[in-house]
């Protein structure tokens, strides 16, 4: 049986929230040993957000963290105290990776820069994934991932023609950075494996981001105006949108839930079968829609059509309907579809590990399958502390009376 | 210095994002990357633009020309016997072969990993579709619209509360794409860690479906943990995280911790309202935000962006302003750290395109090539690298293989 890719990698992780620990994550997913640091004195602030499991609050019972940190061990380490500091440079140096999120500067106030830890230690990996990076004028701008959607210009190009900017919905910024900063790390660990060399990792999260608007940015230059919104259609495809559907069939907590279908053709064959599937044949010759060209401009009538055959359906009913006739076509899925899709479950998505205070929740796996090396989650996320004795003694070394003392002086809080 | 996948050969079969997303990762750090597309029309993001002044031409996609600077290309028709076998002699000798061909195409083409493993153990062949390799949707059809609604990102995103009759609404751009590309790339990044110990590869199934599913931050578990649906439609978790106008335009206000909370009181002035029960703790808040903005609001219409922008930061205050293309371009910020970068191209002309997304002390991202034209090394690899004669190389040119 083959090892893990990253068997043997050891990641003392001082990132939170969720771009850093959506890093260490996925070299987590590959077998890395992810050893989160932690403290009790300012909580992660993923542990202290809803949803809690059954309601009742709890470090430990958030699900946004459970997500999120399957895998790594938790250590808790107080960062205000020499001590504290001690322990945590300690598992720094017996690290391969060293990874953290912080505004530039605060690892070196917490006697953890990476010119130190180069001193001890010259194959050392460190990656920080700040919000503007280590250089420049904001280098000390905090930045939080719903704030990175705006700052990177992905607002300005997304919402319904005619309205002001919008978001993505989600903290896009904070796993884009993260993943970013895998690759990064991955990257070095490769040249690390040839050459024997360390190296320092400055990640901007804006930068992410902003390598997530190329076209945008390139457009604007190319036609010296501002790209304008445009809701859910797209200059090269037609139809192309979400189309409301009947609610869902049972209520949740008393509400009835709204359904869309997502359709986009992307050449006149789709639009035919289009046609067909929503019994109107006769409309893929019809010189409004017959053409690209033709449905851009008569788009609205276009969507009142379809309109008119998916409300009458549920979504699920019409994704099935028109994947059959060859259009491509998905539901806006909600949490509950995708926790409950046949297809999701069947591939081996969904990971349920005994979790040592919430039991067996149904949490996400890795996106991909390996065909070779083992992968995925071996352990439920860490309750706060989990593993410090733990990591103390058979990682770093302390004995059973050192690591009581460091506890009794409040370095391990 | 170089990259520190200097030494490593990639071949690509990429289409629009995702694929030449990853491959793009793996250039830009010193990758050998040979791109395949197909011959006449080529890769679909030539035909998507932006174009210069709006003029749609092959050779000038934005969106092409970023995702394949540094990259080799040639024309080959895999769906063709003679095109295969050619596919198959340049990964036979490559380290990693990442696609994005769809499952039923997988199957026309016979693009199959144990064939190409056969002839080369060492191959990591990364497999990125919609639905991934496996499971009853996998030969559904896809676009980066539908991906992105199905993973459930759609669903939270788009107008307010009392807006039911109002679509979700996709984010900007190819996000399922490049999500689908960059997460694809760690999975091989991996599986060369793999190969460097043991001089064996593998194949890799990316299900875009599942990557944006990732992303949902704490929207997913809702369900397992609170058994609730969780939508645009509802209440955000923490208030204040929306974007609300200044006198000069809008600023996207963001206090997820408390203390920040805190700060933007201290920054307003302290105003007594904010001192009423109904507004102590990030709970209440929350909850009663609807009425805190209006007082923020009044607040705001004295503010202009730029300035409370530094004002916030100043006192570590997340606020951020919202971007449009031109502040990007012209951020004293960005500038300083270098990162957009020129690519002049022979055909579309010189452009500012996003540079590296992260910067590696000792073996940095590095431009060495603008993006190929349509079968511009085909001499090069085919007649190069694969020894194939003059004469071999117009027969399948003839044949329209190449």
């Amino acid at each position: 049986m083959a090892a893990p890719p990253l068997a043997g990698i050891r990641v003392a992780d001082f990132t939170w929230v969720w771009a850093g620990p959506y890093c260490t994550l996925q070299l987590g997913y590959m077998g890395a040993e992810v050893i989160r640091v932690e403290t009790r004195n300012r909580l992660c602030v993923t542990r202290h957000m809803t949803p809690m499991a059954d309601g009742k609050a709890g470090p430990n019972r958030s699900g946004y963290f459970n997500q999120y940190n399957q895998n790594k061990k938790s250590v808790s380490i107080n960062l205000q105290s020499a001590e504290g500091r001690a322990v945590a440079q300690r598992l720094a140096l017996a690290s391969d990776v060293v990874t953290n999120n912080f505004a530039a500067g605060v690892m070196e106030r917490l006697g953890l820069g990476y010119e130190e830890l180069r001193k001890a230690k010259p194959d050392i990996i460190m990656i920080t994934m700040s919000g503007f990076g280590e250089t420049g004028p904001l280098r000390e701008y905090v930045a939080y991932g719903p704030a990175q959607v705006p700052l990177s210009g992905l607002s300005a190009l997304t919402g319904y023609k005619g309205g002001p900017p919008l978001h993505a919905g989600f903290s896009y910024g904070d796993p884009n950075g993260g993943i970013h900063g895998a690759f990064a790390v991955l990257a070095a660990l490769y040249h690390r494996a040839r050459t024997g060399e360390g190296q320092y990792i400055d990640l901007s999260q804006w930068e992410t981001s902003v390598a997530m608007v190329a076209e945008g940015v390139v457009e604007y230059q190319m036609t010296g105006q501002e790209p304008e919104r445009m809701g859910n259609r797209d200059h090269w495809m037609a139809p192309h949108g979400l189309f409301r559907c009947k609610d869902m069939a049972e209520k949740i907590a008393g509400r009835s839930i709204d359904m869309w279908v997502s359709i986009a053709v992307a050449n006149d064959d789709q639009w035919r079968r289009l046609a067909a599937a929503i019994g109107h044949p006769q409309l893929a010759d019809d010189a409004r829609f017959a053409t690209l060209q033709a449905r851009k401009h008569n788009e609205d009538e276009l969507e009142a059509i379809i309109t008119q055959w998916t409300s009458q359906r549920f979504a699920r009913e019409a994704e099935q309907a028109l994947q059959r006739a060859g259009v491509p076509a998905a539901i806006a899925s909600t949490n509950k579809d995708l926790f409950e899709d046949p297809h999701l479950n069947q591939r081996g998505f969904f990971v349920e590990k005994e979790h040592p205070e919430v039991g067996v929740r149904k949490h996400l796996g890795p996106p991909w399958r390996m065909s070779r090396t083992p992968s995925g989650v071996e352990r439920a996320a860490p309750i706060l502390g989990q593993d410090t004795d733990d990591v103390l003694t058979t990682v770093l070394g302390y004995t059973a009376a050192e690591v009581a003392k460091l506890r009794e002086a409040g370095a391990l809080t | 210095m170089s990259g520190p996948f200097a030494s490593l050969k990639v071949v690509e079969v990429g289409e629009l994002t995702s694929a030449p997303y990853a491959a793009k990762l793996f250039a830009d750090l010193g990758a050998d990357v040979v791109k395949i597309e197909r011959p006449g029309a080529g890769d679909r993001a030539r035909h998507r633009g932006p174009y210069p002044k709006n003029e749609p031409h092959p050779e000038k996609s934005g969106l092409f020309l970023y995702l394949n600077a540094n990259k080799l290309g040639v024309t080959l028709d895999i769906f063709k016997p003679e095109g295969m076998e050619l596919l198959e002699r340049l990964a036979a000798d490559a380290d990693v072969l990442i696609h994005n061909m769809s499952p039923p195409d997988m199957d026309r083409a016979g693009l199959d990993f144990e064939r190409f493993s056969r002839r080369n153990p060492r191959l990591v062949m990364t497999s990125i579709t919609p639905y991934g390799l496996t499971g009853p949707y996998r030969d559904r059809l896809a676009e980066e619209l539908t991906i992105w609604s199905q993973g459930g990102l759609t669903y939270l995103n788009g107008a307010g509360p009392d807006t039911r009759e109002i679509p979700p609404l996709k984010v900007f751009g190819q996000q399922a794409g490049y999500q689908g590309g960059i997460h694809a790339a760690v999975a091989t990044a991996g599986a060369l860690m793999a190969q460097w110990r043991d001089g064996e590869g593998q194949h890799i199934d990316v299900s875009v479906y599942e990557v944006c599913a990732s992303q949902l931050e704490l929207t997913y578990v809702y369900w397992p943990y609170a058994q609730r649906v969780a939508s645009r439609l509802g209440a955000k978790p923490v208030q204040p995280l929306e974007a609300l106008e200044c006198r000069d335009g809008l600023i996207f206000l963001c206090c997820v911790e408390d203390h920040q909370w805190k700060a933007f009181v201290e920054l307003m002035g302290h105003p007594a309202w904010t001192d009423e029960e109904l507004f102590r703790g990030r709970g209440r808040r929350t909850a009663n935000w609807d009425a805190a903005r209006l007082f923020v609001q009044e607040w705001l219409n004295e503010q202009t962006v730029q300035d409370l922008y530094h004002k916030a930061q100043a006192k570590r205050i997340p606020f951020a302003p919202v971007s449009t293309m031109g502040d990007l371009l012209n951020s004293d910020h960005l500038k300083a750290r270098g990162f957009f970068v020129e690519i002049d191209h022979p055909q579309a002309g010189a452009y500012k395109y996003p540079g590296p997304p992260f910067k590696m002390s000792r073996t940095p991202w590095q431009l060495r090539r603008p993006a190929p034209a349509l079968g511009q090394h085909n001499r090069e690899i085919f007649g190069g690298r694969l020894k194939l004669s003059d004469a071999e190389m117009a027969q399948l040119k003839h044949k329209g293989v190449i």
